[in-house]
């Protein structure tokens, strides 16, 4: 008894002067300045990009927006636009919607709920954890010999000439790309389910499937839904896998509609490809259409990551 | 018993749970259809309609499938937007620029109706082409000629392979002065006294044509010969490059000792600002770069860029052959003197282009 008191008073004393001590903290001091002027270098060099790329851009995006949006790839800097990218861009994004987010999210459903810790488990899990570090550009060679002769007659109009090097050829390998990711995130957010939630569905008699559907998804919607649609932004980023699979840059041909299901079958080009040609063509004002561009690209990986944010908003409050 | 209990509990689960899950769904789905719904108004305004347009068309239709060297890549380009404007819409062409290799192996693949060039058709590709019954009539289309340039302050007048080699081979790494390349220089037998005065570089950046072109030409033959074929570079490292063309000219004038090349059309443009220099390959003498030297061969920096056309296809694809008559017709001097907007190639002399049309008739 004696001794517990004795001990709760040096305790006591310890804390008095951890807090009477904090004032004069040189080390914690430095380390706060330090962690500040990290996170103030990074918002510089974010702002300077953006103010750079902007105002680069203005004198196309003030005088011909819709025009801009709306214009196919051209010769001429001032009659260009961006509209055969960005609706490549756009369906490479549905591709991924479609493809990887089921199929990732399904994957991790079993890894996480279904699978048992074995050899093979652990096994699967190591290899999905190294293909999601597979450098991008390899996924393009792999999209080149399987899905660019995979669509080789695939769709109607794809017979023929540059057959397999197709609007679906480029979703297919981008999804395939982030699937990994789609994988790994969401497998990390049905783990984060608390347990009680669980035992709780089982405890009322649910079966597994209904456990799943009714506690865990919800629950863990808003960290699958954060992962998922970063990962679609990386795939709207990326250009090296496109360049393997036959992304066009000079002149595409078909005039095809923003929705026309037709063009998944027809040669495509996408906004990443459309950026680094645009910006190795000479003159200020191939410049201004480079910046123009790639504001046009920030605005499409913005929208998704708000959406992100939004649902997962949603998500959150509901789980409450 | 617990089944019993189970039930009811888990159905009203269930249900909820599906509720929620298909208005997940339904959200999902929703934006994929808000987005495209904002992408449709864009193009409303693009396509006219094309597709029921083609039904109508009685002239030509079809599609055209480019691909080849980017360097020529915005001549066709350009005479393809042009054909589309002015002759038919419906003529869906395509142009691509992976490369003059790249393209020759889809072109011989019989994937590409024609293959841009910016050197002619090697042994082993013809070989693959032909294994492939692949005929094909090679059209000259332009020259590529490349100036090289200094201030007119400068009293050196004409340079040799071997100057070139001395101040921009990889062996001239940290030369900041042109004397200190004057070693190298007379080693390759010059006849240049180089000025004791600051070498200013300004090149085109790596990824232009004019770079690669003038270290192939110029650089790489001294190069192989001193450093070996496996050198990793035949140009010194430490040159800046410019990717704007006037910025070259620009750098060129700014300094009473510079030196610098560049496509031929932007230094005729300049010729007052900047001394374009003389050229010796160790053949026929010194020779300036002039639209007759270039066209007739004689100036040695130049290289021909060449359209190769599918002749099996052109007998059945009147769109093709359309395309390519307007291609050496109308758009001929518009897409080869300006295919980048302000500037362009060195279109051909009158017999030359004459020659091309002839081999196009010919096919």
């Amino acid at each position: 008894m004696a001794l517990g008191t004795l001990g709760d008073r040096r305790t006591k004393d310890r804390v008095a002067r951890e807090i009477m001590n904090r004032k004069a903290d040189p080390t914690g001091a430095l380390f706060q300045v330090a962690v500040l002027f990290a996170l103030l270098l990074a918002l510089a060099i974010l702002v300077l990009l953006l103010q750079d790329v902007v105002r680069g851009s203005w004198p196309v995006l003030s005088e011909r927006p819709g025009d801009f949006l709306s214009a196919e790839l051209r010769t001429r800097a001032d009659e260009t636009g961006v509209f055969q990218p960005l609706r490549g861009t756009f369906w490479i994004g549905v591709f991924v919607v479609v493809l990887a987010f089921p199929i990732g999210i399904g994957a991790a459903i079993y890894l996480e709920e279904y699978a048992t810790d074995n050899r093979f488990s652990r096994f699967v899990d190591l290899n999905i954890r190294n293909l999601a570090g597979v450098p991008s550009v390899v996924y393009g060679i792999l999209g080149f010999t399987i899905f660019v002769r995979f669509a080789d007659g695939f769709f109607p109009g794809s017979v023929g000439d540059h057959a397999g090097k197709t609007t679906a050829a480029a979703g297919v390998t981008l999804a395939v790309l982030v699937l990994p990711i789609v994988i790994i995130t969401s497998s990390e957010a049905i783990r984060a389910v608390p347990r009680e939630l669980r035992d709780g569905a089982f405890g009322m008699g649910a079966t597994k499937s209904q456990a799943i559907r009714s506690q865990i998804l919800p629950y863990a919607a808003p960290g699958i839904l954060t992962g998922t649609l970063l990962s679609l932004t990386r795939a709207l980023g990326e250009a090296a896998p496109l360049i393997l699979v036959g992304a066009v840059t000079g002149k595409l041909g078909p005039n095809t509609g923003f929705l026309e299901l037709e063009q998944l079958g027809e040669k495509f080009t996408a906004l990443p490809i459309t950026i680094a040609n645009f910006a190795g063509r000479p003159g200020e004002d191939w410049e201004q259409v480079t910046s123009a561009a790639i504001v046009v690209l920030l605005v499409m990986v913005l929208m998704a990551n708000a959406v992100a944010i939004l649902l997962r908003n949603r998500y959150e409050k509901k789980r409450r | 018993m617990p089944r019993s209990v189970q039930s009811p509990g888990g159905r009203l689960h269930v249900q909820r749970s599906n509720r929620r899950s298909t208005r997940m769904l339904g959200l999902l789905i929703g934006l994929v259809l808000v987005a495209a719904a904002c992408g449709s108004s864009d193009s409303d305004s693009d396509s006219p309609s094309s597709a029921e347009d083609d039904a109508a068309a009685g002239d030509v239709s079809g599609a055209i499938n480019v691909s080849g060297s980017s360097t020529v890549e915005p001549v066709t380009a350009r005479a393809a937007e042009l054909f589309n404007d002015n002759v038919s819409n419906d003529v869906e062409i395509t142009v691509d620029g992976p490369g003059t290799g790249d393209g020759f192996q889809l072109f011989c693949l019989g994937e590409t109706d024609i293959s841009d060039a910016s050197r002619a058709i090697k042994e082993a590709e013809a070989a693959d082409c032909e294994a492939n019954g692949i005929s094909y009539v090679e059209l000259l289309v332009a020259f590529d000629g490349i100036a090289v340039m200094t201030h007119p302050d400068n009293a050196i007048t004409c340079v040799n392979y071997g100057d070139l080699y001395a101040l921009l081979g990889p062996e001239a790494d940290g030369f900041g002065n042109w004397a200190e390349a004057q070693a190298i220089a007379d080693e390759l037998g010059t006849t240049n006294t180089f000025p004791d005065a600051s070498l200013d570089i300004t090149a085109p950046g790596t990824e232009s044509g004019t770079y690669d072109s003038f270290i192939e030409i110029v650089l790489e033959g001294i190069g192989e010969q001193r450093l070996g074929e496996d050198a990793d570079t035949f140009i010194r490292t430490d040159i800046a490059g410019q990717a704007e063309d006037n910025v070259i000219i620009q750098g060129v004038s700014g300094s009473g000792s510079s030196l610098g090349w560049v496509g031929f059309a932007f230094a005729a443009e300049n010729a007052d600002a900047v001394k374009v220099l003389e050229v010796d390959d160790g053949q026929s003498g010194c020779i300036a770069p002039t639209i007759d030297t270039i066209a007739d061969g004689s100036y040695p920096v130049s290289r021909p860029l060449y359209i190769y056309v599918n002749t099996e296809r052109a007998a059945t694809d009147d769109g093709l052959v359309q395309f390519v008559d307007y291609y050496f017709g109308d758009a001929y001097i518009d897409s080869v003197t300006r295919a980048f907007g302000d500037t362009g190639y060195v279109a051909l002399p009158d017999d030359l282009l004459a020659a091309t049309q002839a081999a196009w008739e010919g096919r």
